[in-house]
């Protein structure tokens, strides 16, 4: 990375707040979402969450996942903590992943919040529903986890693209252009 | 001078303002009708008379547009804050009224049962996301005298259970769950005794189940099902559901019912909770540390 100019140094200070902002905001946005109504909704905040986990070092990465994690413990009316020590499990393993082994590709991001959100949705079906032995309960599986998950999974992709549009103007760029570098020299 | 009053013209001219004279005379004896004359020229000058009186109207109100805009200005902030005003009062006025009507609801509860104490109407704050069984909170907490365990209602019937509590809100169990069992008894023979509870195929339907009754039971479809209040966690004599179907259990010795709620779950608005009730169950350090 070049040296930073002052004037760089601050535009750079200046977006990285006006992100976080943007970042909090949609966390908030998809929390009162998933407050609303009796009908099925996606688990907005895990998506969120692995979106952020995706593009920020490790231990922002790890708060942001637990502050979803309790907002989602809020809004699904779970053990205080549960969803939060999931979450934030989840997303500093996929920042560590993403830092070591993988590129920023959509694809990536898919088969990963498929991945995640799907142990979310089955761990809170066997930990809520199925170790209490309720009769037919499989029915919630099917009717409910299954549902839930798929409605996760669509979800994600609208919140990749309000994220990938953020990041685009407002995310500081990790590698110059040739173009940029012959610039700066 | 004179020859003009010695003339004809004079004359006719005289003769003419008699005529019109006597016409005025006329018309007063009329008592306030129209004369056929006046009528009739009326009439066939209405149309005119109508357009013009349009058109004129129009310049006037163009003319009193550019002559009076600054008076109309601020005629019209003067009104725009008037009407923020009055919609104000009319928010305050539905505000007052949904209470009056909560107020309403919680005054006939009491006369049904006046053994009971109930906290102020609780507003629902939101179901728990993605819960089968329709789980809410309200905006009620230990604040406001609640704790757990405390029964839930409304003036139509039994809603569920506090299972937990924080300062200004609370969560409610409803009897959708499974994980709550109501001793419950048939209003109509009184003598047919059952557990409500929940389960994950009737509570798709909003619906809730009678279980353990006796397999000679005479519980008819409609009848009312009610609290029996032998349990110590809910009051007697709160309405449950109405049965819509019977059966007999898969092992063949009880039976049981399917039961549609007094109230429609998944579209509450508010709530009461009972803080305390006759025969309620003390509960101790151990029992409040466990559901």
């Amino acid at each position: 990375m070049r040296i930073k100019t002052p004037r760089e140094k601050r535009i750079l200070y200046i977006k990285t707040i006006v992100r976080w902002i943007l970042y909090i905001s949609i966390i908030f946005i998809s929390f009162t979402a998933m407050t609303i109504g009796t009908w099925k909704k996606p688990m907005l905040l895990v998506p969120v969450a692995l979106c952020i986990a995706i593009n920020n070092d490790t231990m922002l990465s790890a708060y942001t996942g637990a502050l979803c994690g309790f907002l989602t413990d809020i809004a699904c009316g779970r053990l205080f903590g549960y969803n939060a020590v999931l979450l934030t499990i989840f997303c500093t393993a996929v920042s560590l992943i993403y830092e070591l082994y993988l590129r920023k590709k959509f694809f990536n991001y898919l088969w990963i919040t498929a991945i995640v959100s799907f142990i979310q949705c089955w761990l809170d079906y066997k930990f809520y529903y199925e170790m209490w032995d309720y009769a037919d309960v499989e029915l919630i599986f099917t009717e409910y986890s299954f549902k839930i998950w798929i409605y996760t999974m669509i979800s994600s992709v609208v919140i990749y693209l309000i994220f990938s549009i953020i990041n685009k103007f407002l995310m500081p760029k990790e590698h110059l252009t040739i173009e940029e570098v012959i610039k700066s020299s | 001078m004179r020859e003009f009053l010695k003339s004809t013209r004079f004359k006719v001219l005289l003769a003419f303002i008699a005529f019109l004279v006597g016409i005025m005379i006329y018309a007063v004896t009329k008592g306030g009708y129209s004369l056929s004359g006046a009528s009739f020229i009326n009439t066939i000058t209405k149309p005119l008379r109508f357009v013009t009186n349009s058109i004129s109207v129009k310049v006037e109100t163009i003319i009193d547009r550019y002559e009076n805009a600054n008076f109309y200005y601020v005629q019209n902030k003067e009104l725009q804050k008037k009407i923020g005003e009055l919609n104000q009062k009319l928010a305050d006025y539905e505000d007052l009224q949904a209470e009056v009507e909560e107020l309403r609801k919680l005054a006939v509860i009491k006369e049904k049962h006046p053994d009971s104490t109930f906290s102020q109407p609780a507003e629902i704050l939101g179901y728990i996301a993605n819960d089968p069984f329709k789980s809410f909170t309200i905006d009620k907490g230990y604040a406001d005298g609640i704790e757990p365990y405390c029964p839930v209602t409304t003036a139509e019937g039994i809603v569920g259970i506090v299972i937990e509590v924080s300062q200004y809100t609370a969560t409610v169990r409803t009897i959708l769950s499974p994980d709550l069992s109501i001793a419950s008894v048939c209003s109509a023979t009184n003598a047919d005794f059952g557990i409500t509870e929940g389960s994950v195929i009737t509570a798709e339907n909003n619906m809730t189940k009678l279980t353990h009754l006796n397999i000679n039971h005479k519980i008819k479809k409609g009848n009312l099902i009610i609290t029996s209040g032998s349990s110590g966690l809910f009051p007697k004599d709160y309405p449950i559901g109405t049965v819509k179907s019977l059966g007999v259990e898969s092992n063949g010795l009880t039976a049981y019912a399917e039961i549609e709620p007094c109230v429609d779950i998944s579209r509450l608005h508010s709530v009461f909770v009972i803080t305390d009730f006759v025969g309620k169950k003390e509960t101790d350090d151990e029992d409040k540390n466990s559901p």
